[in-house]
């Protein structure tokens, strides 16, 4: 079943729902982000995917991540945070 | 026979002691609200502009004339098809916005009629009751004749009726504010935050807009609607000062809440047609320029003539005053489609005149107008190509205001997401935070859209949701006015081939 997360990409004006897959890694999650986000947001390759207010292993997976429903995770440009 | 002055205050002040009931059976604290005092404490409560019913039929009737004139002679459909298409759909979100919100006032100022401690207030109340209706009929008989010109006008009627996000969002806001709410807590959210500090003073703003468009219609309507405001505002001015004497505290929270939930709303019924949908050679000033002038100093004078502090969140609120609306435009523009009124993406000259309007974030809102543009480029202007311009994956909305999460800025959005009783809510900003957390009981069952998507009780196909829970249809659904036919865009894209 896939969880329904609230995404916020970094210089986008709103979030964004998105469902994430507990097979798929969380830059794969990120790039989706990025790309529901694209006709605002341009995309930026080196980016850092946050959870709990600390960046994450990009290669995980979202069942390894921990994720629960609802919660929300942002997409930045690397080493802003 | 007895003078004016003689019989207007005997008629004004009606009330007596009860023999057969308690004075709190009469007037149950449930419904006539917090603090319940003894009609002793209210028996002073006195409005500053007195009017008898004659007055009041007399004045009425000449204002109701003076509209129909103004309808006859300049606003024809012949006359509105001149106006500029962007201001066209200003007048299409206050057509909608406007007339049944109006109504809940009616509602809620029969509440106070009837509920209000004092019998120069329910006298008060029962006017401003039929200045609602007014307010209600008025916008509905001028805005339904625009059906024949553009169906989008039918949301006049129909816009809360539907499920639509923002017509949810309006719901939540007048079904609390007014329909649903104690005549203290009307009186103090409505008359005294709403209308004193927001409206009336609206009303003022728009007429001005409406002014510099040659929309003389729509200048006359608001103009009228504002003087009924002016006077039945007043009404939250002594519940306030008799309020202020036994529960101060109440009072600031009262005020707090109701000037931020106020102020989301506002932003984006004033803040859109100020900023975006009047043409610039047309805009009298910024909508942060209006609410510097018109709204803060006014509002801040008033708390200090109580003894009231600024809200807790007055820095949070100066912020936005930059941004928020700026977030709410540029991401309802890329979901058009979810509303009843068409867009315009701001031209370069505009973002010029933004810029120097808002510096302080304009730089994050012009990468997402360049980025927009460019998707125009890549897709090419055209009706047909308007969905290549639009968002897909579903926006997501506050537990407490239903509005976009769309607070903060580009570069950090605030919201926040809080666990509860083991469910999960989340926050545009912590002042929407803050009021969920007062009143729980009063918030916590109302399922925002993503929620109702989730639980499958509003469909979860994109085109369903439009459709069949928006009741938009591919007529009226939003659309960019130029479907992407804009000059400043075909001169950037010749001169960067």
């Amino acid at each position: 079943m896939p969880i329904p997360l609230y995404g916020f990409l970094e210089g986008d004006t709103l979030g964004l729902l998105m469902l994430a897959e507990e097979g798929e890694t969380v830059l794969q999650l990120a790039r989706k982000l990025q790309q529901a986000a694209s006709l605002r947001v341009a995309r930026v390759d080196q980016i850092d995917f946050i959870y709990n207010g600390k960046a994450i292993d990009p290669g995980l997976t979202v069942a390894q991540a921990g994720f629960q429903e609802l919660d929300r995770f942002d997409v930045i440009s690397r080493g802003k945070l | 026979m007895l003078s004016r002055e003689e019989w207007l205050p005997l008629a004004r002040k009606l009330d007596w002691d009860y023999t057969y009931v308690r004075e709190d059976e009469v007037f149950p604290p449930v419904i006539s609200g917090h603090p319940w005092l003894p009609h002793t404490e209210w028996k002073d409560w006195e409005e500053s502009f007195k009017t008898s019913y004659r007055e009041y039929v007399d004045n009425q009737y000449e204002k109701d004339m003076a509209v129909y004139a103004v309808r006859d002679a300049v606003g024809r459909l012949e006359n509105i098809q001149k106006l500029a298409a962007p201001w066209m759909n200003s007048l299409k979100v206050h057509a909608a916005a406007l007339p049944l919100a109006e109504f809940t006032g009616v509602i809620g100022s029969l509440r106070g009629a009837r509920f209000g401690r004092d019998s120069a207030w329910r006298t008060m109340s029962t006017f401003g009751a039929l200045d609602e209706y007014r307010h209600t009929q008025i916008p509905l008989l001028l805005f339904h004749q625009l059906v024949r010109l553009d169906s989008q006008f039918d949301w006049a009627h129909k816009f809360y009726h539907t499920n639509n996000w923002f017509a949810i969002a309006s719901r939540h806001f007048f079904d609390e504010l007014t329909l649903g709410q104690n005549a203290i807590e009307f009186a103090i959210g409505t008359n005294f935050v709403l209308e004193t500090g927001f409206t009336n003073l609206q009303f003022v703003g728009l007429a001005s807009l409406a002014r510099e468009s040659s929309d003389h219609m729509f200048e006359r309507m608001v103009t009228s609607i504002q003087t009924d405001e002016a006077r039945h505002a007043q009404i939250g001015h002594p519940v306030l000062a008799v309020l202020m004497k036994h529960d101060p505290e109440y009072v600031q929270y009262l005020l707090d809440k109701w000037f931020w939930r106020s102020w989301r709303l506002f932003s984006i019924l004033t803040g859109l047609s100020t900023d975006y949908l009047t043409a610039l050679d047309q805009r009298p000033y910024s909508f942060k320029e209006f609410m510097e002038e018109w709204i803060i100093d006014q509002y801040l004078r008033t708390l200090d003539e109580f003894g009231l502090k600024k809200p807790w969140y007055w820095d949070i609120f100066q912020d936005e005053l930059d941004i928020y609306h700026h977030m709410i435009y540029a991401s309802a523009y890329t979901y058009r489609a979810t509303l009843w009124f068409d867009f315009v993406v701001p031209s370069p000259a505009e973002r010029k005149w933004l810029r120097q309007k808002y510096p302080k974030y304009w730089d994050d809102m012009e990468a997402v107008w360049e980025q927009v543009a460019e998707r125009w480029r890549t897709v090419g202007p055209g009706a047909a190509n308007e969905l290549g311009v639009h968002g897909t994956a579903m926006p997501t909305f506050c537990d407490l205001c239903q509005l976009p999460l769309s607070a903060g800025t580009p570069r950090k959005n605030t919201a926040t997401v809080l666990v509860r009783e083991g469910r999960k809510y989340i926050f545009c900003s912590e002042p929407c935070r803050w009021i969920f957390l007062r009143e729980p009981e009063r918030y916590a069952n109302h399922k925002d859209l993503v929620k109702r998507v989730l639980s499958g009780e509003a469909p979860a196909d994109f085109s369903k949701l439009l459709t069949e829970y928006f009741r938009l249809t591919p007529d009226t659904w939003g659309k960019d006015v130029y479907h992407g036919a804009y000059d400043w865009l075909a001169a950037q894209k010749t001169s960067s081939a």
